[in-house]
């Protein structure tokens, strides 16, 4: 029995402990392109020179003595022959399976703007080699514009102003941040990235980048109201693809990335997919969950993904923590809110009929995790407390015989 | 492993298991005397909050079998021993990303008051026996249970 996992992060790597945890005889062959295991969600901090490449490793550096894990490291797959479960990879070795987990993650895709793809000095934000192609490119002084102001950009925004260098942000929606900030939360920081010397451009689109003749450097980029850009590098952050370029049999099903059943089996028997590949909401934690339980079902224990809850965000940018959870705006009057703003710190509370379905609390997030379970259980609050923002787990409080907490029903 | 129960009845809100946390983790010193209570950066990992009735509520990390806190961690900076059973946090290797905080299911984390920058987290107490808290309970409102693996 052989255990195959395509990918070394944070799908790959749980799986395979949960593996080894399970099953200390058989053998496990990581395979991954990267030739390392790092943390994605560290990688501004490298760009803003505060941490070493080795600093942003999520794993001990005998994590894989340590769980007698073979790793294939620095090789792409390049094609799998499901039926006779065998896969080929880019050096053309061939490594045989019994269960495979993909867990090969997604990449960042440039946005379809004329100029940009092909020109040397635009980037995007995922892999170290990007990180260090940007750090080549990134002197103190010059000046970087950043497509788009989701996570991904407004880390490598931060990243780059910490560098020293002058950096404009263009967003296409009306705020920093959308999906997890509303107008409030959004323009705290705004503020603070311009006090920091960023210049920030909302409610505009890029139409076109100008490149210096053929296949040349851009040079600058146009807005649709007719502003031009002058800039020096380009990061585009404005979405990702799941990794399948590598899947060309199509005996496996696919919708966004790969389709998966609640044990992350894929449509065909002993292959499994995790992770960012799965092309469900791109975070960290769900990466982890479907990683463990994949590993779980593999080496033969069954195991469900009862959470799929991924509409959580925490964010620390410049200083300032903000966390998100549910929905950021009430989607019509029969919602109600509950606001407070005083000392630059703000929350906010989306509610009805008792039950939370959104919250933002910016700058005093402490002990704030409770929401999480809240909102994800839809548990009711009744009465409605007459301060929402003192509730705190002792509201929910119940304890089990082996002295785990419970979340009591009613209040 | 051994996990602090708590019996809620019991417990007045006499805040020793607090002062007790503060003190032990007190770079100064162990000693309750040379704990100063006005600097912010003494914190206790657990608390006593109010329920909704107005009765003390002890709040203390379960150090889970599977923590919400470990599996959100992007660094690394939380893991949890198969052998104790014990979650740890290791401010070195933390980003100050606050995923553990918002994902710890029952709002026991926060970053610390005075930098937010690290993490406060129970510790077990590291090497005693008896957690500090767990032996300054005059109410015996938590104690030490020993639980399967879970
Ligand atoms: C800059 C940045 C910041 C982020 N910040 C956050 C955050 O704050 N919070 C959060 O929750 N999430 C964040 N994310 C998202 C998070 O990093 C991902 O959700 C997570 O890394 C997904 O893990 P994964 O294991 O599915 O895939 P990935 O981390 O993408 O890893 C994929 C693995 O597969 C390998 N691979 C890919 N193709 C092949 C191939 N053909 N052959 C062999 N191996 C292959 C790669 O080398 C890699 O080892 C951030 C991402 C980025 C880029
Ligand atoms: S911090 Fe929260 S999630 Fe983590 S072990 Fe303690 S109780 Fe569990
Ligand atoms: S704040 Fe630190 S310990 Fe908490 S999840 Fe982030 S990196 Fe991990």
């Amino acid at each position: 029995m052989k255990y195959v996992i395509i990918g070394a992060s944070a799908a790959g790597i749980n799986a395979a402990q949960t593996i080894r945890k399970l099953d200390s005889q058989n053998e496990i062959l990581l395979i991954s392109k990267d030739d390392r295991v790092y943390s994605r969600c560290m990688l501004h901090h490298v760009i803003a020179g505060k941490r070493s490449l080795d600093g942003i490793s999520f794993v001990s550096p005998d994590f894989f003595t340590q769980n007698a894990l073979q790793w294939i490291k620095g090789t792409g797959v390049r094609d799998i022959r499901f039926a006779e479960r065998r896969i080929t990879l880019e050096d053309d070795q061939s490594v045989a399976y019994d269960r495979l987990l993909i867990a090969s993650g997604a990449s960042a895709s440039l946005p379809p703007i004329k100029g940009l793809a092909g020109a040397p000095n635009v980037f995007t934000l995922r892999d170290i080699s990007d990180v260090q192609r940007i750090g080549a490119a990134a002197q103190a002084g010059k000046t970087a514009l950043v497509i788009g102001a989701g996570l991904v950009g407004m880390d490598a925004a931060a990243g780059l102003l910490e560098k020293g260098l002058h950096v404009v942000i263009v967003e296409q929606a009306d705020r920093l941040l959308p999906l997890q900030l509303d107008r409030t939360a959004a323009s705290n920081y705004q503020t603070l990235f311009e006090q920091a010397g960023a210049e920030v451009y909302t409610g505009v689109t890029i139409t076109e980048a100008l490149p210096s003749g053929n296949g040349g450097p851009v040079q600058s980029v146009r807005l649709n109201d007719g502003t031009v850009i002058p800039c020096d590098l380009v990061i585009a952050a404005t979405g990702v693809r799941p990794n399948t370029g590598f899947i060309k049999d199509a005996v496996l099903t696919m919708n966004d990335g790969i389709t998966v059943d609640e044990q992350m089996q894929t449509s065909l028997p002993d292959v499994y997919a995790a992770g960012d590949v799965t092309g469900r909401s791109a975070i960290w934690p769900l990466a982890v969950k479907q990683g463990i339980v994949a590993g779980s079902n593999m080496a033969g224990t069954s195991k469900k993904l009862t959470d799929g809850f991924t509409a959580k965000n925490s964010i620390n940018l410049l200083g300032l923590e903000t966390v998100s959870l549910g929905l950021v705006h009430a989607p019509d009057p029969s919602y109600e809110q509950a606001t407070l703003n005083h000392h630059g710190v703000y929350k906010k509370i989306i509610y009805k009929d008792g039950v939370v379905h959104g919250v933002i609390l910016q700058k005093e997030i402490s002990r704030c995790g409770f929401w999480t379970q809240v909102i994800k259980e839809k548990l009711p609050i009744e009465p409605w407390p007459a301060d929402i923002f003192d509730l705190n787990y002792a509201a929910f409080y119940q304890i089990a015989p082996n002295g785990r907490y419970q979340y009591a029903r009613a209040l | 492993m051994k996990r602090i129960m708590i019996d809620k009845d019991r417990c007045n809100g006499c805040l020793n298991c607090s002062l007790a946390c503060m003190a032990e983790h007190n770079p100064a010193g162990k000693s309750i005397y040379v704990l100063n209570l006005t600097d912010i950066r003494n914190e206790s990992r657990n608390f006593i909050a109010l329920d909704r009735s107005g009765k003390p509520t002890p709040i203390f990390c379960r150090h889970c079998g599977e923590p919400e806190c470990v599996i959100a961690c992007m660094s690394g900076a939380m893991s949890r021993d198969p052998a104790t059973g014990r979650v740890t946090y290791h401010p070195e290797q933390c980003a100050a990303c606050f995923m553990c905080v918002l994902s710890c299911p029952f709002g026991v984390l926060k970053a610390d008051t005075a930098e937010r920058k690290v993490i406060i987290k129970c510790d077990f107490c590291g090497e005693r026996e008896t957690p500090r808290c767990v032996e300054n309970c005059p109410n015996r409102a938590i104690y030490l249970i020993e639980v399967s693996e879970e």
